[in-house]
């Protein structure tokens, strides 16, 4: 049945330059499978194959010619009556909908809403004081493009925006059952930045696609893209691969296509022409790759550092159906081999097995990672000699203090270890090259051989050697202890020193056996595996290794995903960017394009949107700077005085205003520490963990993110889960207004900004000046100016406070009552919105 | 409309949702049909209860105890078919079949006018058998702790992460206090199941409470010293500024619930540690939950709680008993020690509240479930323990319009596989969703198809 699948694929698609006849045999050849099918469900055969390809035609009756899978072509720009409104075709699509149903736009928001909407949705913080003063000097046309274009190129863009793909992309820290590693990767924020650092390099939206599914396959020399492949290292479950790959398979699925696999995991999709079978092809692409950890530059110890990337392992592996979906009852009749469904109407190249460069498969040999040893090696050995040099001289070498004489014999020992070790590693290297050297010469070296025999032997002398330092040095490390010791407790360390000088003769003793020729050394590794396991839960999988070749699935994978004729990859981009730019998708089942989903309300403008991203080279910053400059973005979200607009399109459907957007999770905490003027902005590496981030000012995507470890304040935030999160959440709970009123982060904050404000206007305490302290405070907090009512209400609880409290915090009375003001704004409901 | 109704609402809203009229509106909190119950407190023992040593007596564990199931005449029970439900989520050790028959670590007797079987562990429940409903036909598919997700959810973990049972509820009821939160949290989750709201969103995840009247609630107080009456100030200008924007943006609905959210939020502050204030309670009341015994003082501290807030109207009051590796009760050895203590610091609580919600009139409308993720295995574990077993085990609830001392559904002679009436977790979510006037098919969600065995089927058989 496979065979006949192969064989109908070309026809089925929705090509023109199929012939005639060839469908005349097409629908012939249909009708005898069903005719099969038929027969074999009279039988009561087992379904398969037969069954499957059945299916196959019933669902070819509808689905192909649904919108989103339909090739993509760039719409005309209708023309519209309200021409001074468009300031590119985006406005064009929307004034069409907007004219037709008698809806006129809001007009532009103010100024400063404006200026703050752009920082929110670009950088993810508020424009600082410094920023605002720019926009008040700058009042010459084009100053908002002129804004647009220094975000776009400011790195905190790339965090903002990081972070929205990282939603979509699932990224998570490792998390498991105490120290024990069971979902997602150790180090995983190489991934992290690798994103951060994509999208402020504007890296080409489908070659993020390529590296992130296939760095390994097509850049497998490339530490820094290798990052990329994090992706599918954060798949990674300790236990159980079925449940690993159902996830690789659903999120590759719903977050680049907008398709719902999984729902055919267990029977063909039931709305869209998705076969149970093409569940199991989706996997196929998968089933081999493993994850594993790669040495970086300078740090050879895995523990402390690396970067998880996959690897094609398990190239052996079958891929079969499971019947019903049930994992126990796969259908080893036949093989599922990697294949795409076909009625996108695009065909996937051929999977063409990769040769590795032999630094892939050995990443030892990468010119650095024997370097690393050496040179923390070569580091310890001279911190313990500078260490025994100090001892030296403090403690004079005839001492007749016991103890004294034992300290300098135990940090004599440690030296002497860091030698021993470093001499092992060097020899070791040594002994590796030389290896090396015999497999890359050949057979026709004829030296190479006894060298490399001569240099393993020195090798394993050496490693012996260091194992007897090693022995001899905890020797003395007891024989310390025991001097330090109360007289009760001498006993016991007696007994572990009678060990440790057994283990000692036991080293000695091998170090003097005469070499053989079985002599072997631990070698020195620049990657390792990650173990699963699959079999028991108690020990690890017998290891995977790193193959020569890889499958060259994922390579294929990629290129068909991020093909520009790929209709579904770049509109369903599109939607994800114009839904974060504008709090509500075009789409707005953002992972669900397919016949379940809800259609676009505006089908041209997202294919417009999508053909500008392809066009543009993939370039978002391209689509986004189209997006912001847009007038439909400008807008204000204001509904006064748009009585009629809003009877006739109450949900905003047809954007005739801007609709609101509540802060994401992370700018709510970015933003409090941002006013305050204390937010680190320093970039990149190891996220901050859970017991340090209530002191910790980086901008919280840094913060420790997992499925174990969330951050209670920015959870209350509808903060991304890392299982899915294809949209964050908006919600409005008591939670919240808890942590802005009680929160030690929000209290603090609000002294700081208090006094911030204070400074920047040079204002005192007098009535005035308060005046100005609020007009000020509204402005920078919200992106508004006061109402004569607002003042008045802010300047009666300022001087309620000032004569009421009794200086809480440390301040004096005038900054203690602004700090109480600023708090309150935190808690306007605009502070978190968007307006 | 419920308060989350609102908040819901405004989002879906946006998006355009409400647009498609015949298509889908949220909840109203208004229940579909006449409810027979208010209230529910759900408890939930983490680990896994020995079925066989607490309501399912079987003497035939003790008759064949040494020898292998395949000796006995119950050998049909390891009929690989029968043993086929398991879907493994973690390649364990555990969850395999034990098969040499352990002995019954503790007696049984029959109690009240039922004569319902208690074991002897359970001495104050037992005295209120009569007021249970026991179901011993359960089962589960998840043979390690990913059963613990299962039973609140319904799902198996590996088919990802769904609503449990208490978000459902909060979503399809809403509120019927604004003085507290409506779906509350008690005691230790374990690290796989800590949401509830899950696709439903967390706005629905029980609000996890802490039996400290000082310090109850996450951000409960202020974190720095503020006066009241500057508190005072403040909460006023919050909510007339927030009204002041209306003016700007009028029927704003996000700003209409932001309103809302303070409100609620201002008297939750001071309702929660007012619940959680046992100073009025009697010492007698206090015994009666066994605060006086230090053994029983954490588990009897909650269920007063959980009365305290079922009196006050909080809809679904979810209690885990047992945190620590992966539940308490999970006796893979020392099974005897174990349970005997576990039940020692449950019982007379348990018991206590059974017997306080009755005399106060509440348990016609409260309905009280104790629950656990599977039994555990007639065979022994190592020397004296019992291993996860998911092809049958037990559970009980009471009150809230349940029939009062039946026994429902049985499982074989050696407590292996459910044989009558089998249920699965979700036929009790159906139970108690049905006692709350609610049907779950009308509560679905767009996009999120549920299936069948979602839904569950309502043990009629145990409802009054």
């Amino acid at each position: 049945m496979i065979y006949l699948h192969a064989r109908m694929t070309p026809a089925r698609g929705i090509r023109a330059d199929v012939s005639q006849g060839w469908r005349r045999t097409i629908r012939m050849t249909r009708v005898i499978i069903a005719l099969l099918a038929a027969l074999s469900a009279l039988l009561g055969t087992e379904p398969g194959g037969v069954i499957a390809a059945s299916t196959e035609v019933s669902a070819d009756t509808d689905g192909r010619t649904h919108w989103s899978f339909s090739p993509r072509a760039r719409p005309p720009v209708p023309a519209v009556r309200r021409l001074r409104w468009v300031r590119n075709p985006i406005d064009a699509f929307i004034a069409q909908q907007q004219e037709s149903r008698g809806l006129t736009p809001q007009p532009e928001a103010r100024r400063e809403t404006l200026y703050r909407r752009l920082y929110f949705d670009l950088l993810g913080v508020p424009p600082s004081l410094e920023d605002l003063a720019r926009l008040e000097a700058d009042r010459s046309p084009g100053w908002y493009e002129r804004a647009v274009e220094r975000l776009l190129e400011d790195s905190r863009y790339g965090e903002r925006w990081g972070r929205h793909w990282m939603d979509i992309w699932r990224y998570s820290d490792w998390w498991g059952l105490g120290d024990q590693l069971r979902n997602s990767q150790k180090h995983i924020w190489h991934w992290r930045d690798w994103i951060v650092e994509s999208v402020n390099n504007d890296l080409p939206y489908d070659e993020m696609i390529r590296e992130m599914l296939a760095a390994d396959e097509l850049y497998p020399e490339d530490l820094k893209k290798l990052r990329a492949t994090g992706f599918l290292a954060r798949d990674y479950f300790l236990f159980n691969r079925h449940q690993w790959m159902e996830e690789v398979v659903e999120h590759v699925g719903k977050g680049f296509l907008g398709l719902t696999f999984n729902c055919a995991k267990c029977h063909d999709h039931k709305y869209d022409p998705i076969l149970q079978t093409d569940f199991y092809r989706m996997r196929a692409f998968f089933e081999p790759y493993h994850v594993r950890l790669d040495a970086v530059p300078g740090e050879q110890d895995l523990a402390r550092d690396g970067i998880p990337r996959v690897y094609d392992g398990l190239l052996e592996t079958p891929t079969y159906r499971f019947v019903r979906g049930n994992e126990n009852n796969p259908d080893k009749s036949t093989l599922i081999v990697p294949a795409v469904p076909d009625f996108l109407g695009l065909r996937m190249s051929e999977v063409q097995s990769i040769e590795l460069p032999r630094s892939a498969w050995q990443p030892e040999r990468r010119p650095w990672a024997l370097e690393s040893y050496r040179s923390n090696a070569r580091r310890s050995a001279d911190k313990a000699a500078s260490k025994l040099a100090q001892a030296r001289a403090r403690i004079t070498l005839g001492a007749t203090n016991q103890q004294e004489r034992a300290e300098l014999a135990a940090i004599e020992a440690a030296s002497r270890l860091a030698n021993a070790d470093l001499e092992s590693v060097e020899r070791r290297i040594e002994a590796m090259r030389a290896a090396w050297a015999r497999t890359d010469a050949g057979p026709a070296c004829s030296d190479c051989e006894r060298k490399e025999r001569d240099a393993s032997r020195v090798a394993a002398q050496a490693e012996r050697q260091a194992a007897v330092a090693k022995a001899a040095h905890a020797v003395c490390e007891i024989e310390l202890t025991q001097t330090r010791a109360a007289a009760d407790k001498k006993d016991g360390i007696g007994k572990e020193l009678k060990s440790a000088l057994e283990a000692l003769e036991k080293a000695k003793a091998a170090a003097a056996a005469p070499p053989s020729p079985k002599d072997s050394y631990v070698k020195l590794t620049g990657a390792q595996w990650t173990p699963t396991r699959f079999l028991s839960s108690t020990a690890d999988d017998p290891v995977v290794a790193f193959p020569p070749r890889s499958s060259g699935r994922r390579k294929a994978l990629a290129e068909w995903i991020a093909d520009a004729r790929n209709p579904l990859t770049a509109r369903v981009a599109a939607n994800h960017v114009w839904a974060r730019h504008m709090g509500v998708p075009l789409v707005p089942t953002v992972f669900e394009f397919g016949r379940k989903g809800t259609p676009p309300t505006h089908p041209e403008l997202l294919d417009w949107l999508a053909c500008e991203l392809v066009d543009s080279g993939w370039s978002m910053k391209h689509l986004q700077r189209l997006i912001v400059t847009s007038s439909v973005y400008r807008m204000s979200s204001s509904t006064l005085g748009a009585e009629a607009d809003m009877a006739k399109d109450p949900d905003n459907r047809w954007w005739w205003r801007r609709s609101p957007i509540r802060l994401e999770a992370q700018s709510v905490r970015d933003a409090l520490l941002a006013h305050a003027g204390e937010l680190d902005l320093t970039m990149g590496g190891p996220p901050i963990p859970q017991n340090q981030q209530a002191d910790s000012k980086r901008r919280s995507l840094y913060f420790f993110h997992s499925n174990n470890d969330q951050n209670l304040f920015l959870s209350l935030f509808d903060n991304a889960s890392v299982k899915e999160c294809y949209r964050r959440n908006e919600s409005i709970v008591p939670q919240q207004a808890l942590a802005l009123t009680n929160s030690r982060l929000v209290q603090d904050s609000s002294i700081a900004i208090a006094k911030r404000l204070a400074a920047e206007g040079r204002v005192g305490a007098s009535r005035t000046s308060d005046a100005a302290f609020l007009r000020q405070a509204f402005s920078v907090l919200l992106g508004m100016n006061p109402s004569p009512a607002e003042l008045a209400a802010s300047d009666n609880a300022l001087q309620a406070w000032r004569a009421s409290e009794k200086d809480p915090a440390g301040q004096d009375a005038p900054t203690a009552a602004r700090a109480r003001l600023v708090w309150a704004l935190i808690n306007h409901n605009d502070f978190l919105t968007l307006r | 409309m419920g308060f989350t109704g609102l908040a819901l609402g405004a989002m879906l809203h946006r998006d355009g949702y409400a647009l498609d009229a015949e298509a889908w509106t949220p909840p109203t909190g208004v229940p579909h049909f006449a409810p027979r119950a208010k209230s529910v407190i759900w408890l939930f023992m983490n680990g896994g209860v020995s079925h066989v040593e607490s309501f399912d007596p079987k003497p035939m564990l003790t008759k064949y105890a040494g020898k292998t199931i395949a000796e006995t005449p119950f050998a049909g029970a390891q009929d690989p078919k029968k043993l086929a439900i398991e879907r493994l989520v973690v390649p364990d050790a555990n969850g395999n079949q034990r098969n040499t028959l352990y002995p019954l670590q503790v007696g049984y007797k029959q109690h009240g006018q039922s004569g319902i079987e208690i074991s002897d562990w359970f001495p104050r429940l037992a005295r209120n058998a009569d007021k249970l409903a026991v179901v011993r036909s359960m089962w589960t598919t998840d043979s390690n702790h990913g059963a613990q997700t299962q039973f609140h959810s319904g799902r198996n973990m590996l088919d990802g992460e769904f609503p449990t049972l208490g978000a459902w509820v909060h979503y399809g009821l809403g509120s019927l206090n604004d003085n507290l939160p409506q779906f509350i949290s008690l005691g230790t989750r374990e690290y796989w199941n800590l949401r509830d709201g899950h696709y439903l969103g967390p706005a629905h995840d029980a609000v996890p409470l802490r039996i400290d009247p000082e310090n109850p609630l996450d951000f409960g107080k202020s974190e720095r010293p503020i006066a009241p009456e500057a508190q005072h100030v403040g909460v006023d200008l919050i909510r007339r500024l927030n009204e002041l924007r209306g003016i700007e943006y009028p029927k704003d609905p996000a700003l209409a619930a932001r309103l809302a959210s303070y409100e609620l939020a201002f008297r939750m502050q001071r309702s929660v540690p007012e619940v959680l204030d046992f100073s009025r309670e009697s010492a007698a009341t206090q015994a009666l939950y066994g605060i006086d015994q230090s053994h029983s003082r954490d588990f009897g501290t909650q269920l007063l709680a959980a009365r305290r807030f079922v009196e006050r109207g909080v809809r679904f009051i979810q209690i885990q008993h047992g945190g620590g590796g992966a539940g308490a009760w999970d006796a893979h050895g020392g099974l005897k020690a174990n349970h005997s203590g576990l039940a020692r610091a449950v019982d007379q609580p348990i018991g206590g509240l059974l017997e306080d919600l009755d005399q106060r009139g509440l348990l016609d409308e409260t309905l009280v479930i104790f629950a656990t993720e599977f039994g555990r295995t007639p065979g022994s574990q190592g020397a004296d323990g019992r291993d996860h077993h998911i092809f049958g085990f037990s559970v009980w609830m009471a009150g809230g319009g349940l029939k009062r001392g039946v026994v429902h559904g049985a499982t074989d002679e050696i407590g292996f596989h459910a044989v009558e009436d089998r249920h699965y977790v979700t036929d009790i979510h159906a139970t108690i969703l049905r006692q709350l006037g609610l049907d779950s098919r009308r509560l679905e969600v767009p996009g999120r198809k549920r299936l069948e065995l979602d839904h569950g089927k309502p043990i009629t058989e145990i409802i009054a």
